[in-house]
């Protein structure tokens, strides 16, 4: 199932995004050691989780949170042009057409299977809420390991700077661009999954 | 010196090309404009034998193509042995820190030398479940490779050999379902690649040896596999275990 929410403080009256906020802290805390804030030393939560994100999160049958991604506008400030501007040799791609994808996340205690089928699930549903949201490209940031991977995805995607060849662990930002074309692209690389949408405010009502 | 603006537009073109032909003219032209002479993007698989869907786009000294062919050296030359040490690209002449050569990795090394091949960057292709490939330029014998323009050279590498993985899985027939293991074959698999017995699985997981031979049972007929060990590398290849299922826990 695929959980859709809009802004910080639906998602924290609801248990599921609760549960990402502490998958969130779980991951890059505790796991990748990011040095970012925490709340209450359980929830992972930064300035960029205001009532302008949105949160795509996928579920398994009881409603546990598998895997999530937080998307920001590029219309104001968001990571690529607050924190890594110089990542861009152009500068960040912006615009109402434009998200950026962030924090992209996947529950710690997933098998490697379950991990890959909710990977592609997450994929599958930020291209689906691109194609209804009028949304033409994403941006983002990645190590290389995790940059070349989701150039595998099988999406069109475009490097906005250049890699370090130094360090593999330096960022890289790139663009994807989606189009009605993209799910095929998907399919063909083996990423898409059927998804189920639901918007929490249906979902409640 | 080439830009980010020409990578970018090499990029979109390879993404655009839909045969071999298409983009090994791409990758021929942007190899020549980062002033490298021969490229090679392959998987390391042994394509002399049959299968069909492994990637090969090369330009390289014929002499060295043959050389390479008749010795077999997909899997076991010093450079591709070296890329599978690392993401990011790397210098032919860093091989010899990344990896421990023998008498016959320097053999392979000084007969690339003979056949023309100076230095050279190669670019790992790592995908989760599939083979693994590399993207290398190459430099004339003597010519010098410029370091500054490394990292346009790893972009083009990536962006070149998912080109080719498209073109490849679009030629192939649909990529068929991975086979399903259940939970408890999943934890049996797993076992087995830590090198335990049916007895020892079934003392682990607090069942009968004979449930557990079963379940191994099952497992291999899902794969179509009839050996233990087969089983547990086609579980670790496509993903239904993972190395930290075995290692770490």
């Amino acid at each position: 199932m695929v959980v859709t929410g809009n802004g910080i403080e639906q998602a924290l009256g609801d248990r599921v995004f609760r549960s990402m906020f502490e998958e969130r802290k779980r991951v890059f805390v505790d796991l990748l050691g990011w040095d970012i804030p925490t709340l209450a030393g359980r929830y992972e939560i930064d300035q960029f989780d205001d009532d302008e994100a949105v949160y795509i999160v996928i579920t398994d049958d009881s409603g546990e949170h598998c895997g999530s991604a937080r998307l920001l506008r590029t219309d104001r400030p968001h990571i690529l042009d607050t924190i890594f501007p110089h990542l861009c040799e152009d500068g960040p791609p912006a615009g109402p057409a434009v998200r950026e994808i962030t924090r992209f996340c996947l529950a710690r205690r997933l098998r490697a299977r379950d991990r890959l089928v909710t990977r592609n699930r997450l994929i599958s549903a930020l291209v689906r809420h691109a194609l209804h949201h009028g949304i033409t490209a994403y941006t983002g940031v990645a190590e290389w390991a995790w940059f070349q991977q989701i150039l595998a995805f099988g999406w069109v995607c475009v490097p906005l700077g250049l890699p370090s060849i130094s360090d593999p662990h330096s960022l890289s930002a790139m663009r994807i661009d989606i189009s009605p074309e993209t799910p095929r692209l998907l399919r063909q690389s083996g990423t898409f999954e059927p998804i189920h949408l639901m918007d929490l405010d249906r979902a409640a009502a | 010196m080439i830009s980010l603006a020409e990578v970018q537009a090499f990029c979109t073109a390879a993404n655009a090309a839909s045969t071999p032909q298409t983009l090994m003219h791409a990758v021929q032209e942007i190899t020549a404009r980062m002033g490298f002479r021969y490229f090679a993007l392959v998987h390391h698989i042994d394509l002399l034998a049959p299968d069909g869907t492994g990637i090969r786009l090369v330009h390289y000294p014929h002499e060295w193509v043959e050389a390479f062919e008749e010795g077999r050296l997909y899997a076991s030359d010093p450079i591709h042995r070296a890329s599978q040490t690392t993401n990011v690209g790397f210098a032919w002449s860093k091989v010899a820190t990344m990896i421990t050569l023998n008498a016959r990795d320097r053999a392979v090394l000084a007969a690339a030398r003979i056949a023309g091949l100076g230095n050279g960057f190669t670019i790992p292709a790592h995908i989760p479940g599939e083979t693994n490939g590399s993207c290398s330029f190459a430099m004339g014998e003597g010519d010098d490779m410029d370091d500054a323009q490394l990292p346009l050279v790893q972009l083009v590498g990536s962006f070149a050999f998912e080109a080719a993985r498209k073109i490849a899985h679009a030629a192939a027939s649909p990529i068929p379902a991975v086979p399903q293991l259940t939970e408890r074959q999943i934890e049996c698999v797993a076992l087995v690649a830590r090198g335990k017995t049916d007895w020892e699985i079934a003392r682990i997981l607090g069942v009968g040896a004979e449930t557990v031979t079963q379940h191994l049972k099952d497992a291999r007929d899902r794969y179509g596999v009839t050996k233990r060990t087969m089983l547990a590398i086609r579980a670790l290849f496509d993903g239904a275990i993972s190395f930290a299922d075995i290692l770490r826990r």
